[in-house]
């Protein structure tokens, strides 16, 4: 679990460890249950997938010239004031290597 | 008294026999009576509702027309974005973070003249069926203190039902609007994936999302409904089918129309009051006229396993933005980029989250994608095939909201699996993308509403509505809790 936790970009303590593992256990177990309604299941032969909406007629993005399009200066600027840290319009963040002595 | 309908205020509103300032200011003064112990409300949004109000007052006397919504108080869920205000998702991750913009559902609200009077609480995005797992308040139930309002649109359900507003907009993935609306004897609608724009709303599971109406009664949620529907180019999942009139066909009735019980959904998963509540819904139907037919869904008992992996799968990937470098908390002290993004969220999410962004990156990762993601997508599409096939046998189809009325705040929050079953009949119609509506069936020994769902075709929410009504009409249920009156 704290591979995926690590992959998941979460750190989890020890304490949440041995809590989240009994209980994702539990659940984990409870989804197995999907395992017989699978595998040669004849109520899924035929059947689209979760992404059967993906097939319908959508607008593609070029018909989709809604506000969300014009990125204009005030929204950006508006972005920019949601974010911790900025300079000149660009976001300010942590250098992406560890500085000597990190422990990354 | 009850209090005003949303239609009756609007209508009100529009003739000038009572304003809109008014209006809004007795909802705050509502409010003021009653959420410090119903706790629904975040923040509210006094100067600017009254701004807006004022401007309908004087449109009004401009005789201007107004808008179908007309000075009707509305609470908007803490994950919908009203452009300036604060979001939180219910969460401290967002702790700060401003929308720029408004969602597309807002933007109609407000166009039909609404007038949005503050945020309300939710689950931490949404993650929840109790409310409990909200980082910033305790939500209670107007019906009895003690209990959950339900989740995770706790905050629209308790905040409808102790009359602080007479409508509020939830969202919906495997129950959020339909499950509260039960718990708080309110009608809940998750209208048909596409059928509302979730442009500006905070994605959970994008394939599930959904924003809806909560309301006191089958009308009024009709008419939000109407207001909020309809194509919105932003957001690509939203349908070009044009919005159209819900209340004018909703008197109709039922008479004659088939409505399907479904044989997998036994009285045994059901607490007994619920499962009597049940029975009798079933009678108050066939009073109305309905032909009962059975129909059957083989797949639905596995839909709470199918719901928590593509949800789950999907939550990983959508939350995997808040990582502190654009908006909202970012840990201090991090020496690399990697460093922030892991204390920022490790600090920012509650366990919850934490929970099902584990789950969720498990059913993605390499070696178990297949047996988890792969699987349940594909039951998930023979479960919508199943639906189809047995909305050829009926017109409607009608389960119980939730296995039972609210449980106690506290009761399962130790127990996420415990919670998560209580979505047992809700999670079918989200990965089926039709509509289900939650009317208020009665109440059960402890004096607590439970709710009947009503399933429909896609886009045909208006059948859903339209039965919902002749159900409510049938019963006379008056949502009347007393704590919050």
């Amino acid at each position: 679990m704290r591979r995926i936790a690590e992959l998941a970009r979460l750190r989890i303590s020890a304490r949440e460890e041995t809590t989240f593992a009994s209980q994702l256990s539990e659940i984990v177990d409870y989804i197995d249950q999907l395992r017989e309604f699978d595998a040669g299941d004849a109520a899924l032969d035929g059947s689209e997938a979760a992404s059967e909406t993906a097939d319908n007629d959508f607008p593609r993005p070029a018909d989709a010239a809604g506000p969300a399009g014009k990125v204009g200066p005030t929204l950006l600027d508006q972005f920019l004031d949601n974010a911790p840290a900025s300079l000149d319009r660009f976001l300010l963040v942590p250098q992406v290597k560890a500085t000597p002595g990190g422990d990354e | 008294m009850q209090p005003a309908t949303v239609e009756k205020l609007a209508a009100a509103i529009r003739s000038g026999e009572r304003n809109a300032v008014d209006t809004v200011e007795a909802a705050f003064a509502r409010i003021a009576e009653v959420d410090g112990s119903v706790g629904a409300f975040l923040e509210l949004w006094r100067d600017e509702a009254t701004e807006r109000a004022a401007d309908i007052d004087r449109r009004r006397d401009e005789e201007q027309p107004l808008g179908p919504l007309a000075g009707v108080p509305t609470a908007l869920k803490d994950n919908m974005s009203l452009a300036g205000h604060e979001l939180n998702c219910g969460s401290r991750i967002l702790a700060g973070y401003r929308a720029p913009y408004t969602a597309g559902a807002v933007e109609r609200l407000v166009a039909a003249d609404a007038v949005p009077v503050g945020r309300v609480n939710m689950d931490e995005f949404a993650m929840g069926s109790s409310c409990e797992n909200s980082a910033l308040a305790t939500t209670r139930n107007p019906w009895n203190l003690a209990m959950a309002p339900g989740g995770s649109s706790g905050g629209s359900a308790a905040a409808v039902a102790a009359a602080e507003v007479p409508l509020a907009l939830g969202s919906d993935t495997g129950g959020s609007i339909r499950q509260p609306a039960a718990f708080c004897g309110v009608v809940g609608v998750k209208p048909t994936y596409g059928r509302v724009s979730r442009y500006g709303l905070v994605a959970f599971a994008s394939s599930l999302d959904q924003i809806g109406p909560l309301a006191r009664n089958v009308r009024d949620a009709a008419l939000a409904l109407g207001a909020i529907a309809g194509p919105d180019p932003r957001d690509s999942t939203c349908s070009e089918e044009p919005a159209c009139d819900f209340l004018k066909p909703i008197e109709n009735g039922i008479e004659g129309l088939r409505v399907g019980t479904i044989r997998e959904v036994t009285t045994s998963a059901l607490e007994s009051d619920a499962a009597r509540a049940f029975e009798r819904a079933l009678e108050t139907l066939a009073r109305c006229g309905a032909e009962l037919v059975e129909v059957s869904v083989p797949l639905i008992e596995t839909a709470v396993a199918t719901y928590y992996v593509l949800a789950n799968s999907e939550a990983s990937a959508n939350l995997a933005r808040f990582d502190g470098s654009r908006y909202g908390h970012r840990a201090g002290g991090a020496r690399s980029l990697a460093e922030m993004y892991t204390a920022s969220r490790s600090e920012g999410f509650g366990p919850e989250v934490k929970r099902r962004i584990i789950l969720g990156t498990f059913a993605l990762s390499s070696g178990y994608y297949d047996a988890y993601y792969g699987r349940a997508a594909r039951i998930a599409g023979a479960l919508r095939q199943q639906f189809t096939e047995a909305f050829e046998q009926a017109e409607l189809l009608v389960t119980p909201t939730s296995p039972g009325g609210a449980f106690r705040l506290g009761e399962r929050v130790d127990d996420p699996l415990a919670m998560y079953l209580s979505d047992v009949f809700t999670t079918p119609t989200s990965l089926a993308g039709i509509p289900g509506i939650s009317v208020p069936c009665g109440l059960d020994s402890r004096g607590l509403p439970l709710g009947l769902q009503i399933l429909a075709r896609p886009f045909a929410d208006g059948a859903a509505l339209r039965a919902a009504r002749a159900f409510e009409r049938e019963t006379g249920f008056e949502c009347r809790p007393e704590p919050a009156a």
